[in-house]
């Protein structure tokens, strides 16, 4: 069950990651 | 202690959050370059972040116990690997993301005219791809664990210096000096974790030696070294723990292997025992381990210790997985422990259950009841047989079940199989602990 944890907080770092890229990119694009 | 656990775990998961993504989100400090389309902006943003947490990956490896001790080391390696899958994803995606925008990328002209950096970013990749494949397909690649541990660390580290080099080396964004200072600050840093472990670790270990005084030879082909301090007060550790052995060679060779510690926590002299079962290239060597050999240890780690408040502590164990629960067992009888201590101990026969004789004279010495569990069991046997599952804990535990504190080891197919149970029969997540010791 620590694993699934583990898993869930992985999968929640990725999505957070890739959320944060999404907010780089639009602060770049809108300058 | 829980609550103690718990706010440590959010912070390092803070901490942890913050290495990846600050390092990116500095590069809109200072001057900036000019802006490109969303998608190449993306792909960029992805490259820096699942660059940044493939160098954290050192750092989740490293065996800081301040750092681990929330959850165990077991779900840190579990979590290693998760995340790693979504760091090679991020890292593979942004120049898919950089083609399908530049299509004229892949032009043979432009590949042929590419400059170092963008050679570096190919070998990068592809040895982040190497690293993922031998991770996941080491048994099928038949590739022994340490070659494994050898190549996994080179990848890894060719992986992580041609990234950076690569992302210095297009020095679009890390114009400024200290945002280019900032990247290979971090790059020290992760190579420094590495180093920390293999280097800084081992020279401490070397100063501190164990000698093996015993080695018994116990049922189930299951060999006890004990183990010593030499020349030092040796460690303390919880009941439950355990550490990196290393049996052949010196402690900067890449020979370690967990195992739980199986002795008293009390035992005097800094005396630790580890119990363990031939069922692999380096544990079939153990049972010639000489009495009087050198050898090291690294430890002690793990969560899976008792000290919570419990009315009664019900230990479920599979094969050698009673390594940890023997050491519980010895530690309560020598402090004297009242409290009742229940047993499930799953073995595939009776000649294979180890500590068989020792359990039944523990149990003069506190009050423990012992359930066999046997897959095979021989003819006339009137005890439990099959697998451990949630019908044996009502005929055996009192309830409210929800009130005692559950520890499990064993195979990873029966502990998956003990957690649902336990489910079952309504135990909460919080009062059970695991170990699963198998790490890659």
């Amino acid at each position: 069950m620590r694993r699934v944890f583990a898993d869930r907080l992985a999968f929640a770092t990725g999505v957070i990651v890739i959320l944060m890229s999404i907010l780089f990119a639009l602060s770049r694009v809108a300058g | 202690m829980q609550l103690l656990y718990s706010l440590r775990g959010a912070v390092w998961i803070l901490v942890y959050l913050l290495f990846i993504l600050a390092p990116l989100f500095a590069l809109l400090a200072g001057s900036h370059p000019p802006t490109r389309d969303f998608w190449t902006e993306f792909s960029v943003a992805l490259g820096y972040s699942g660059l940044a947490m493939m160098g954290l990956q050192f750092g989740l490896t490293a065996r800081f116990r301040y750092v681990t001790e929330p959850w165990g080391e077991d779900v840190i390696y579990h979590f290693h690997r998760q995340i790693s899958l979504i760091a090679v994803g991020l890292v593979i995606t942004h120049p898919l993301i950089l083609v399908a925008v530049k299509p004229e990328l892949l032009a043979p002209s432009n590949m042929l005219e590419a400059p170092l950096s963008a050679h570096l970013a190919l070998l990068s990749i592809f040895s982040v791809i190497a690293l993922v494949v031998t991770a996941l397909w080491r048994a099928a690649l038949n590739l022994k664990y340490e070659t494994w541990h050898l190549t996994h660390i080179v990848l890894a580290v060719v992986a992580i210096t041609a990234g950076v080099v690569h992302m210095v080396g297009s020095s679009f964004y890390l114009v400024d000096p200290w945002k280019q200072s900032l990247w290979i600050g971090l790059t020290i840093f992760w190579i420094g974790l590495l180093l920390y472990v293999r280097i800084v670790k081992p020279l401490f270990m070397l100063r501190r030696p164990y000698r093996v005084s015993e080695v018994r030879q116990e049922r189930g082909d299951t060999t006890t070294l004990v183990m010593q301090p030499d020349g030092h007060p040796g460690f303390h550790f919880n009941p439950g723990q355990f550490g990196w052995l290393m049996v052949w060679g010196s402690p900067f060779k890449i020979t370690g292997h967990p195992f739980s510690f199986s002795s008293s926590a009390a035992a005097k002299g800094g005396r630790v025992e580890m119990s363990i079962r031939n069922l692999g290239d380096f544990t079939k060597e153990i049972q010639r381990v000489p009495v009087g050999k050198r050898v090291y240890l690294d430890g002690p780690y793990g969560a899976f210790t008792i000290g919570n408040p419990a009315d009664m502590h019900v230990l479920i164990a599979g094969g050698v997985g009673v390594t940890p629960m023997m050491s519980m067992i010895r530690t309560l009888a020598d402090r004297g422990d009242k409290r009742p201590v229940i047993l499930l101990y799953g073995s595939k026969d009776r000649e294979s259950i180890t500590f068989c004789e020792e359990l039944e004279v523990l149990k003069a010495r506190l009050d423990l009841t012992v359930v066999h569990v046997l897959a095979n069991p021989p003819a006339g046997w009137t005890g439990e047989q099959g697998f451990i599952n949630a019908e044996m804990f009502k005929r055996h535990l009192p309830p409210p079940y929800s009130d005692h504190e559950y520890f499990i080891c064993g195979p990873g197919v029966m502990m998956d199989a003990i957690e649902k149970a336990l489910g079952e029969i309504g135990v909460p997540m919080a009062k059970y602990h695991s170990e699963r010791y198998s790490f890659v």
